[in-house]
């Protein structure tokens, strides 16, 4: 077949030593972005261009070194959401729920084993989707209008319910309070400023890192503060068990499942251009949740909602390089930083890249593919040595998680504006946990918002104020219906829920509800 | 190991460039050079930096390294107001800018600031503006567009990569206006995060024309995806793009070039300042920069100095002009 | 009690942000739905939501006493202190004060405080700053 004739060229421009050299470099530094709070893919890769320019690489070792990193740092982000409850980077946040409490019952290692062995399988199948599927995806691509995007917006947002809260007026508070932080800015459909009170630093919008990294890792340090040798110690001290390093093999297969579905869906989420790695993974948590959990175990430190999300986040991760090839369109920010680069490197993406520079293409692919069989040999052994983290007393431990926190949005922006805003955050970040407001919600909010905003806006204005254009096509009714059921059917659950929890209560404690 | 090779080697080439350059005969020599960029890594403004930084320091023109600051926030405010309160007295310090910088500076989004504030050093090049359709549109050159809008506004829809007001915006008014088109308010615009974005709506059918720098719709264009109807340039481009008609030989008298340079603290001696103007042509005039031009798709645009300060002053007056003329600054 | 105060704080805070939305002005020209449609949408939800919360209350949370109040306060204040001094101090140093105070308040011997507060801001400036090259914050030592 000519596409492998064509990957095998790719492998043969892979697999120099200097290549393999760099690809192994990449994917360490990438883990190691990923896992650190506040230094995501996205600025991981931006803080690498200037190495690979330092170097003096070719195209093919660049790009070969940079998305080393982009998918090193998919790997890296679960590890510090398994161990310390604080994603690494925005896609991790969905693999707290279960990772963390996972880790809390002493099963940090299989936890991390599992989540590695899932990245592995989102990862592989979204490289083989791009090596088969690029051409026919672009058109797929091509379906979705703003009418469309707005549709998969809502989808993603109706899905919400029940994702960690069993409060569904909590979530839904969440999600308001993070579409209203991300209407703060410059509205670009006008040029007029929205909430920014005249302050120039907030024209350009909060940046959801900040955000990210204040609601959770601040807020954890606080509750540490909060709890400092009180009876609570003893549940958030350094008891934590590692457990055994290898999962056993039922509790992988119970998981297969989930993987395949779950690459299919995240790799879709990342196709399409401006959904990205996190809607892949929280629309991949939430749409397996819905479908396998019968015992309600998700949220509580279920295998499969660990896989489901690490799955999701990487195949997106490969997905999205699809739109960015193809079409010269990052579907995230990431991509957007990669594509900067490919132009930097007088390489056109586009309609023609894969005739005009089949190697670099080709080379990019088996790349990936070297450097994620890489981060899985990487990864396995090198568990037990992440999870000695949790030996380190907080005392230690969190000072450090703070400053790094504080360190990777200034080393960024340059801003004491934006630590100012992210301790705010993070005093927040602690009222809304005391509370019982879920903080994935109000991330989704303001990672999405701006552009389910503006593609209602878009559509709505190439309609010439026509409403109905957002029920106008086939694909937008289509997801419309999705997202009605996707709405309805927890509150129906919740109901049940709210049964069974009642009955548990009687024979519980007597607790004052009106209180 | 390999890498590790590499490393070693980029670091003695560091030093060995640090210890060759003893000093040009310059009345002013920088201590510590650095260029802050008004962006994330990975932006425009953060590769002119990066790009300018290497290749000054390739061909000798700055001692060591030039460190590159990010100073994101504001559309490139926060930048302009740090240089303009703290750094207003420095000597060694440039800062990134384009048209968009201009363009805020006309619109006055820069709270407080104006463009007097600061000395405008050179440019490195210019990217013209583009206004295409989709391969399959039965729009041939830029006048029948324009008389579609003219006749009837709703029925065409141009996207592009820059907000309302942003330049991508204002070059398709600029050519509203030159036909002719009374009220440019009509024109319906589609603002999108990027180029990119915009051509894959107009492929999608969403939109019926496109308005963006000529680098980002070049991939389509060679594809056969898209065609060019106009190039905002004064007269044809070289190379590959010289099949491309201009909007002046269709008789449409808009000129769009989204530049990119540098300006310098308001209080820069004027030693420094003739240092950096001077380093800033040499750098235009190096190889490796005609390399950095061609792969991005850079046309020439070579001002440095007061030529410059008088080129960015004159765009700054039109597009000021055109914004109060179309109500977006009163 | 909890639940009903933040709703109520949620509800100003939505009355807030839907009168902001409406007062947003177009000076030039607008898109068919305009800049305040959503936003007053968002706030809509909000409010809902924080009405919801003063009806029917959840059980309040275990509420921190008077001092653990004041030790969060407390880090709260060190560390706007510190996104203040960053600038002036230099990253290091800052970095070395910071990091040290919540090591001693999180518990560690002043000794270890000290010890952690070096160690985490020459370890961060060593990897960020050496290594990757991210530009933190000079103070007047230079670094």
């Amino acid at each position: 077949m000519e596409l492998l004739s064509s990957l095998g060229d790719g492998f043969l421009v892979a697999l120099t030593f200097q290549n393999i050299g760099l690809a192994l470099l990449g994917c360490l530094l990438g883990t190691i972005m990923g896992a650190l709070p506040g230094l995501g893919p996205s600025n991981g890769v931006a803080i690498l261009i200037p190495l690979a320019f330092t170097l003096g690489l070719d195209a093919t070792p660049a790009l070969i070194l940079l998305t080393s990193v982009y998918y090193g740092a998919m790997y890296g982000g679960r590890i510090s959401s398994i161990l310390l409850n604080i994603p690494g980077d925005e896609p991790a946040m969905m693999t707290c729920l279960d990772g963390y409490p996972m880790a809390r019952k002493g099963q940090a290692g299989e936890a991390l084993a599992l989540s590695g062995i899932a990245s592995f399988v989102g990862a592989f199948f979204a490289t083989w989707g791009l090596v088969f599927l690029a051409p026919q995806l672009v058109k797929v691509a091509l379906l979705f209008g703003p009418a469309e995007y707005f549709a998969l917006f809502v989808l993603a947002f109706a899905t919400l319910g029940g994702i960690s809260s069993t409060n569904q007026a909590k979530a839904a508070f969440a999600a308001a309070l993070g579409l209203g932080l991300a209407m703060i800015g410059v509205d670009t459909q006008t040029g007029v400023p929205r909430f920014t009170f005249g302050e120039v630093h907030l024209y350009d919008g909060i940046d959801f890192l900040v955000a990210i990294v204040g609601l959770f890792a601040l807020s954890e340090v606080f509750i540490f503060l909060e709890h400092r040798g009180t009876d609570k110690d003893s549940s958030t001290g350094p008891k934590v068990q590692i457990g055994r390093i290898i999962p056993p093999w039922s509790m992988v297969r119970s998981c297969i499942p989930t993987m395949a579905r779950t690459s299919v869906l995240g790799f879709i989420a990342g196709v399409l251009p401006g959904a990205g790695a996190s809607l892949g993974s929280f629309i991949s948590y939430s749409m397996e949740k819905r479908l396998v959990d019968r015992e309600n175990t998700f949220g509580t430190g279920d295998p499969r909602g660990v896989a489901a999300p690490e799955t999701g986040n990487n195949a997106a991760a490969g997905g999205a390089l699809v739109p960015m090839l193809a079409l010269g369109v990052p579907g995230s920010g990431t991509t957007a930083v990669l594509l900067a680069v490919l132009l930097a490197l007088n390489i056109t993406p586009g309609p023609l890249l894969f005739t005009n520079n089949p190697d670099v293409v080709w080379g990019l692919i088996a790349a990936l593919f070297i450097g994620n069989v890489m981060l899985l040999v990487l990864n396995i052994p090198m568990i037990g040595l992440f999870t000695r983290v949790l030996m380190v007393p907080p005392r230690i431990l969190m000072p450090i998680v703070a400053m790094i926190s504080f360190v990777g949005i200034y080393g960024i922006s340059g801003s004491t504006f934006d630590l100012v805003v992210m301790i705010l955050f993070g005093i927040g970040g602690w009222v809304l946990r005391k509370l019982d407001v879920p903080l994935v919600p109000i991330i989704l909010g303001t990672l999405l918002g701006n552009e389910m905003e503006v593609n209602l806006r878009r559509a709505v204005t190439i309609a010439d104020g026509d409403y109905s254009v957002l029920f106008g096509s086939p694909l937008t009714i289509g997801l419309w219906s999705i997202a009605i059921i996707g709405f309805i059917m927890p509150m129906v659950a919740g109901k049940m829920l709210k049964r069974r929890m009642q009955l548990a209560k009687k024979t519980g404690e007597d607790t004052d509800l009106v209180d | 190991m390999k890498p590790n090779m590499i490393f070693g080697r980029a670091f003695a080439a560091a030093i060995l460039a640090t210890t060759i350059i003893g000093g040009p005969a310059a009345a002013f020599e920088p201590e510590a050079t650095e260029c802050i960029a008004p962006a994330n890594p990975g932006g425009g403004w953060d590769f002119t930096c990066r790009q300018f930084g290497k290749v000054a320091q390739d061909i000798g023109a700055i001692p060591g390294t030039m460190q590159v600051v990010n100073l994101s926030g504001g559309g490139g405010g926060v930048a302009f107001a740090e240089v303009v309160n703290k750094r207003n007295d420095s000597n060694d310090l440039v800062v990134a800018a384009s048209t968009a910088t201009a363009t805020r500076l006309a619109q006055k989004a820069y709270p407080g600031n104006t463009s007097d504030q600061v000395r405008w050093l050179g440019s490195l090049g210019a990217d013209y503006g583009v206004i295409a359709v989709a391969a399959d549109s039965e729009v041939e050159t830029l006048p029948e567009l324009l008389d579609m809008i003219k006749q009837d506004p709703r029925s065409i829809s141009i996207g592009g990569g820059s907000a309302v007001g942003g330049w991508d915006h204002l070059k398709v008014l600029i050519a509203a206006n030159e036909a002719g088109i009374e009220d440019v308010r009509s024109v319906k615009y589609i603002a999108f995060a990027g180029g990119g974005e915009a051509i894959t709506q107009l492929l999608a059918g969403s939109l019926q024309a496109y308005t963006g720098d000529l680098s980002e719709a070049k991939g389509f264009v060679d594809s056969g995806d898209i065609k060019v109807i106009a190039v905002l340039a004064p007269e044809r481009l070289e190379g590959e793009f010289s099949e491309f008609p201009t909007a002046i030989e269709q008789g449409i008298d808009a000129v769009g070039a989204n530049w990119r340079g540098f300006y310098a603290p308001g209080g820069m001696s004027d030693e420094a300042y003739e240092y950096w103007a001077t380093t800033i042509h040499d750098v235009y005039e190096s190889d490796q920069w005609k390399q950095v031009m061609q792969t991005n798709g850079l046309a020439p645009l070579d001002l440095s100095g007061p030529e410059f300060q008088e080129y960015v002053d004159a765009s700054i007056a039109r597009i000021e002009e055109l914004s109060r003329e179309i109500g977006l600054i009163k | 009690m909890s639940d009903r105060i933040f709703g109520g704080i949620g509800l100003v805070l939505a009355i807030f942000f839907g009168i902001q939305a409406t007062m947003i002005e177009v000076a030039f020209m607008s898109d068919a739905v305009g800049p305040s449609v959503f936003p007053i949408i968002v706030a809509t939800i909000m409010g809902l939501a924080s009405i919801y919360f003063l009806v029917k209350p959840d059980p309040a949370p275990d509420w921190p006493q008077a001092g653990r109040l004041a030790e969060i306060g407390f880090a709260v204040l060190v560390l706007f202190a510190y996104a203040q001094l960053l600038p002036v101090l230099g990253f290091v140093v800052a970095t070395m004060f910071a990091a040290g105070y919540l090591a001693w308040r999180l518990g560690s011997k002043p000794v270890e405080a000290v010890l952690v507060g070096i160690g985490t801001s020459v370890g961060i400036y060593v990897v960020f700053r050496l290594i990757l090259g991210l530009s933190l914050a000079r103070g007047p030592l230079g670094f």
